[in-house]
């Protein structure tokens, strides 16, 4: 029975593989250049002199004998997968030819049904490629030379990087070095602005150099980039820099405004549904212009009897500056007084994201009126009197 | 070490026609060619008779160790024994070395990592001195080989297997440009390579110890201007056994990489 369940024991088990195989893929341009220069060429000249009987080193030995056995074994491993198709075909009564990878994923969903919360750790059955990714390349040639400049750092990509800053630094420095004799000033208006961005953090770097970083040596490369960029020539070498810059992204700019819609008397409105409170839950319409009426559940807004709840609904309409400029109709459902309140001063506060200005909404946004609030009733705990209340004890 | 290498500024223009004579000299051995071709290994053994295969010795004079500072040590309280017979005097406080037995000890040197790059070895250097370090890695690349000059994770050599996780091939010869972590500690690297037996140049200022290096070559392991001495020589060294491989194998002659402009632009005279 080829039909393989492929968990998290494997992922695991080629947790190295998987790391390894990005590296091929990372390797930095000029390794190229430096690949080239070890390269063994056979272009024979003149009579040689000598002849060199070839060697093959005991590193590359053993990785050929790493990469055949693997070529084996995904052999195999495609093998059984095709005749774990066959059979699963079968007992679904389709045809083998003719079977896709949606239609495995439907079978085994049928056959083997789990409740396994976690995605990864229900069973699939995927092709061996997608299982066992490809392994890395040899870094060295058949004498066992390695190729990169920088190999026994361990690290050669992100050393070369460093390397590589400290080459743009410099060039910049002898730029301005020279600027300077002439009596030359740096453009102004080619001032490289940096204010929208922030370096790749640490994570992200990883991916890029496909290599594992200490915090310090991220520290490095984050002064030496600051220094790179404080040069004030550094806009000579923004092509480099900006491999390196990442934008930052406004919260607020994410969300999509919803565009208002018109009602049949001419005015701009906007529905708010799923306003969600502990318990309560409500949908708000805003409607602008208006006159300042709120309705709620037919009601005004006597609806709420307690002071605290009526402020929190008129918190975000006072807030931009919309008292009596907007009409409000909400209908709520579920919850007490607070959570319909706090309901619909939500549902008020993302209506009114469409009649407002950007700079408003990212001010509404830092008062906290666009976050839902997720808090919920916290339980009563037996042997007290609440849920963290304790029960009045005198010692004596 | 920064005072050290700044207050002699005012001798950095001295430091000129190294660069010419690099390029002039050429290898030129005895060779009485033979009919058939023979084995490379039989001429790996037969060079090592001749006393200077490569004709290192005319890639510099002691006035070119002079003018690139080389004869500077450290104070005379941070003077470490060993180095005692190497040095020529003191003067104002400061360790002089003979520069006579400097030259001689770096010929011997450049003549092993000449011999190395011509049985096509590897070779590592090293350089723990920041200010020095980007240099360092621009020679390493220039002459085709390899460098290290960030710390050092123990059992690179030792325990190259898990490190790299696989075989690996480790370097033939390691080149210290200096011995010293810092003023108190020597390089890790140095004791390690002596356990692997991987031969070792390295240039031991008046405060390191020599007793672990194969091939050690007195003289400043500070100052920019000699340490980018060092490399252009030890450069010229490895390209000459290289070459004369590739010649002997009847290769066509590799593409020599250009010396980069930034790096040590501030020591050349021009």
């Amino acid at each position: 029975m080829a039909l393989r369940v492929f968990g998290l024991n494997i992922i695991k088990n080629n947790r190295n593989i998987l790391q390894n195989v990005g590296k091929t893929n990372g390797v930095p341009t000029n390794q190229g250049a430096a690949a080239a220069l070890y390269a063994t060429q056979v272009t024979v000249e003149a009579a040689p002199a000598a002849v060199q009987k070839q060697k093959v080193s005991k590193a590359m030995k053993s990785y050929l004998k790493r990469a055949n056995e693997h070529d084996e074994f995904m052999k195999t491993q495609h093998l059984e997968f095709q005749i774990g198709k066959r059979h699963l075909a079968n007992m679904m009564g389709a045809d083998a030819e003719t079977f896709t990878q949606e239609d495995i994923n439907e079978a085994i969903s049928y056959l083997f049904p789990s409740g396994l919360y976690d995605k990864k750790a229900r069973p699939t059955m995927r092709t061996p490629d997608e299982v066992f990714p490809a392994r890395k390349a040899a870094e060295f040639d058949e004498t066992g030379r390695p190729f990169h400049s920088m190999f026994y750092t361990a690290k050669p990509n992100f050393f070369q990087l460093l390397h590589d800053i400290v080459e743009e630094t410099n060039k910049l420095n002898d730029l301005e070095e020279r600027m300077l004799r002439r009596g030359n000033k740096p453009d102004e208006n080619q001032k490289l602005e940096t204010a929208g961005f922030q370096l790749l953090p640490k994570e992200h770097l990883e991916r890029v150099l496909v290599e594992q970083i200490a915090d310090i040596e991220y520290q490095n490369f984050s002064n030496s980039m600051e220094r790179l960029i404080a040069s004030p020539y550094a806009y000579k070498s923004k092509a480099f820099i900006e491999r390196f810059l990442k934008p930052l992204i406004d919260q607020s700019k994410q969300l999509e405004v919803p565009k208002p819609k018109i009602d049949e008397q001419g005015r701009q409105y906007i529905t708010t549904y799923e306003c969600l409170r502990k318990t309560a839950r409500a949908d708000v319409t805003v409607r602008l212009p208006g006159t300042g009426k709120i309705t709620i559940n037919g009601q005004d807004i006597s609806y709420f009897s307690v002071e605290q709840s009526k402020e929190q609904l008129l918190f975000p309409l006072h807030f931009c500056d919309m008292l009596g400029k907007v009409d409000v109709e909400a209908n709520v459902e579920g919850g007490g007084t607070s959570g319909q309140a706090g309901a619909i001063r939500w549902g008020i506060a993302m209506s009114l994201r469409s009649f407002v200005d950007q700079e408003m909404i990212e001010s509404m946004r830092l008062a906290g009126l666009l976050t839902r609030d997720y808090r919920r009733r916290e339980r009563k705990k037996f042997g007290q009197e609440g849920a963290r209340r304790k029960y009045t004890w005198k010692k004596r | 070490m920064l005072r050290k290498s700044f207050n002699n500024l005012p001798r950095l223009s001295q430091l000129c026609g190294l660069q010419g004579r690099l390029q002039s000299t050429q290898v030129a051995p005895v060779e009485p060619a033979p009919a058939e071709p023979e084995d490379i290994a039989a001429i790996e053994q037969r060079i090592l008779k001749h006393p200077d295969y490569f004709q290192v010795h005319n890639l510099f004079t002691v006035r070119d160790l002079f003018n690139a500072r080389v004869h500077y040590g450290h104070k005379e309280g941070s003077l470490d024994d060993r180095m005692r017979s190497y040095l020529y005097g003191s003067r104002l406080g400061h360790l002089i070395f003979d520069l006579d037995k400097t030259a001689a000890h770096l010929r011997d040197a450049l003549n092993f990592a000449a011999h190395i790059a011509f049985r096509d070895g590897i070779i590592l250097f090293f350089n723990r001195n920041a200010l020095n370090a980007h240099l360092v890695e621009q020679k390493a690349m220039e002459a085709g080989e390899f460098s290290h000059t960030r710390f050092w994770r123990g059992g690179i050599f030792t325990n190259a297997n898990v490190q790299f996780d696989a075989v690996t091939r480790l370097p033939d010869l390691c080149i210290f440009l200096n011995t010293q972590n810092n003023v108190l500690a020597q390089h890790t690297a140095v004791r390690d390579a002596a356990k692997m037996a991987i031969p070792t140049i390295g240039i031991v200022d008046t405060n390191c110890n020599p007793n672990l290096i194969t091939y050690p070559v007195p003289g400043n392991d500070d100052t920019p201007a000699a340490i980018e001495l060092y490399c252009n020589l030890f450069k010229e060294a490895i390209w000459r056994g290289k070459r004369k491989r590739r010649e002997l194998l009847g290769l066509p002659p590799l593409e020599e990489a250009k010396p980069s402009k930034s790096a040590g632009r501030r020591f050349e005279k021009n």
